[in-house]
């Protein structure tokens, strides 16, 4: 047999080819411009996503299916024991707390779990103790194995899970020239879960309304965990839609969520409903968002979550010469300590806002402790 | 019968030759392929900050099989909550038989998945561009190669057939 024969025959048996007649095609068909298609990703739906609206699911299924849902950021052995939870309630759970060396923690309204192994509630000293596989797990899930689309969250010691929850992340933080450039050897992992709850605002909002049937310059205080974005979020909703039984008309909205809790956006769709008449303008810093929302959006309400910032502040003034009435929240337990707050001092020095709405957990998230009129003084 | 045996062996080693030729020609055009999906990717990437199994979506879109295939899998892999990482490395192990590719091509290919995902956009940039450049030399050495060796082995799959024929009778 010739030589060349016998090399072809023996490449031929000792590879086993898969015959594919591909349709040829150029790289031009390839574009290297960015487009804003819509990409044909799995459907985002609420319970995929999980927001918790109340009332949609019964029972212990209910909250089995949104543990189940809320197990999938984590890795095999976190996600087991979520899966195998018993006794806890989902609709209870404010945190979960995962922290390197130390014990599962879930946080309810009124305490704080030590789960172990098999799902129970235990002692500390025999709860399931977290490894640092279990965050670096729960981080790769998180992000998608795509930390550099939240290295901005990131710098922030936060990030948003698509659906709203917010997971706050501590660690080593990395500097380069004083500035925070990502954090490394996360020790901590603190995953908030957000709460969608309707009609919370009813309460309220004949309080925030002037004479004219406009909304006041609104700003929403309470200390961390208390509800302020769940009462902003039903808020936004109601003036967004209006509320006849209060004579409020709906309004345009807009929306700038820093942080993405507001409206929990996925993919350009708001997880929450924040009404027919909102604008959301998704993961954009308050400042900038302000007064782009106003520029394109003509809003007629301009809600923004947690102000803090100088820059918040400047933007604040410069949209109130717009004409637009501005919807806001901060962390203070109450008006001493608001006005000890040198950002927030300054915008009740100025006489920005005409009604501040002070919220505890005296008696659980959302209670309200009073709403002032900043005008007068007088509590409504 | 004789010269149907003949005929029928001509033949046989004839298009085992074409189709030698045609994998030779196909592994340049996938290594083209496979630099404008990283192009893309790294536009993704750096430009819209989009997460990976949303950029493996649009590639999966704008690619044709077996690239399409390729990031399909990714994309699948990633959704079910795989590291980038390893979602690579064995979507390369399951897909290798679907492509023309050699094996110095799948180890260059394969440091893409190396830090996939894990640092920030400039740094994705940077890898993703190291590659990039080392697949622009290999398919410009593989076109070089494969216009040589394509038609030799067209011809040879023939004349192989031919002397196959010779030999025997």
């Amino acid at each position: 047999m010739c030589p060349a024969l016998i090399l072809f025959y023996k490449g031929f048996m000792s590879k086993t080819y898969k015959v594919d007649i591909p349709s040829i095609k150029g790289g031009n068909d390839v574009s290297l411009h960015y487009t804003l298609s819509v990409v044909q990703a799995p459907k985002v739906t609420s319970k995929a996503m999980g927001p918790q609206r109340e009332g949609s699911l019964p029972g212990l299924n209910k909250s089995a299916t949104l543990w189940a849902d809320m197990a999938r950021w984590f890795g095999d052995d976190i996600r087991s024991i979520l899966l195998n939870l018993k006794g806890v309630d989902f609709n209870e759970v404010e945190e979960l707390r995962l922290r390197v060396g130390q014990p599962l923690l879930v946080r309810t309204l009124d305490k704080d779990l030590f789960i172990n192994q098999e799902g129970l509630a235990a002692s500390p000293q025999k709860a399931y103790f977290i490894k640092h596989e279990d965050l670096a797990s729960a981080i790769e899930r998180m992000t998608h194995s795509s930390v550099y689309a939240v290295e901005e969250d990131l710098k922030q010691g936060f990030i948003t899970l698509p659906g709203g929850n917010r997971v706050g992340i501590t660690g080593e933080a990395v500097l380069l020239n004083g500035q925070i450039q990502t954090i490394k050897h996360i020790s901590s992992l603190n995953l908030r879960i957000a709460r969608d709850i309707r009609g919370l605002s009813l309460k309220i909002l004949p309080l925030l309304l002037s004479s004219d049937g406009s909304i006041c310059h609104t700003l929403i205080i309470s200390p961390p965990r208390a509800g302020k974005t769940t009462l902003l979020r039903d808020l936004i909703r109601s003036i967004s839609n209006g509320v006849p039984q209060v004579g409020l008309k709906g309004q345009t909205v807009g929306v700038v969520d820093e942080r993405g809790e507001l409206a929990g956006m996925w993919q350009g769709v708001p997880t929450y409903d924040l009404g027919f008449r909102t604008d959301v303008l998704d993961g954009c810093p308050k400042a900038s968002g302000m007064s782009m929302m106003v520029r394109s959006m003509s809003p007629q309400v301009l809600a923004m979550d947690e102000i803090g910032h100088t820059d918040d502040v400047i933007a604040i003034a410069d949209a109130l010469r717009t004409g637009v009435q501005i919807l806001s929240t901060a962390h203070a337990s109450s008006i001493e300590e608001a006005q000890n707050r040198p950002v927030i001092t300054h915008l009740l020095d100025q006489g920005v806002f005409e009604r501040l709405v002070v919220l505890s957990r005296q008696h659980g998230p959302g209670t309200i402790e009073g709403v002032y009129d900043l005008r007068t003084g007088r509590i409504l | 019968m004789l010269v149907l045996g003949c005929i029928a062996l001509i033949t046989g080693c004839g298009c085992l030759g074409l189709w030698l030729a045609y994998r030779i020609r196909r592994r340049p055009m996938e290594l083209r392929e496979c630099s404008m999906a990283l192009a893309l990717l790294d536009t993704e990437i750096v430009w819209g900050a989009t997460p990976l199994p949303e950029a493996f979506c649009i590639l999966k879109e704008r690619t044709d099989s077996p690239w399409q295939d390729f990031f399909a899998e990714l994309q699948e892999r990633l959704q079910q909550g795989e590291s980038a990482s390893t979602a690579w490395r064995e979507t390369m192990i399951t897909r290798n038989a679907q492509f023309c590719l050699k094996p110095e091509d799948w180890q260059v290919i394969g440091d893409v998945g190396k830090g996939l995902g894990r640092s920030d956009r400039t740094e994705q940039h940077k890898q993703i561009e190291l590659v990039q450049r080392q697949l622009i030399i290999m398919k410009e050495q593989a076109e070089v190669w494969s216009s040589k060796q394509a038609k030799m082995w067209s011809y040879l799959g023939f004349l192989g057939g031919i002397a196959g024929v010779l030999i025997l009778i």
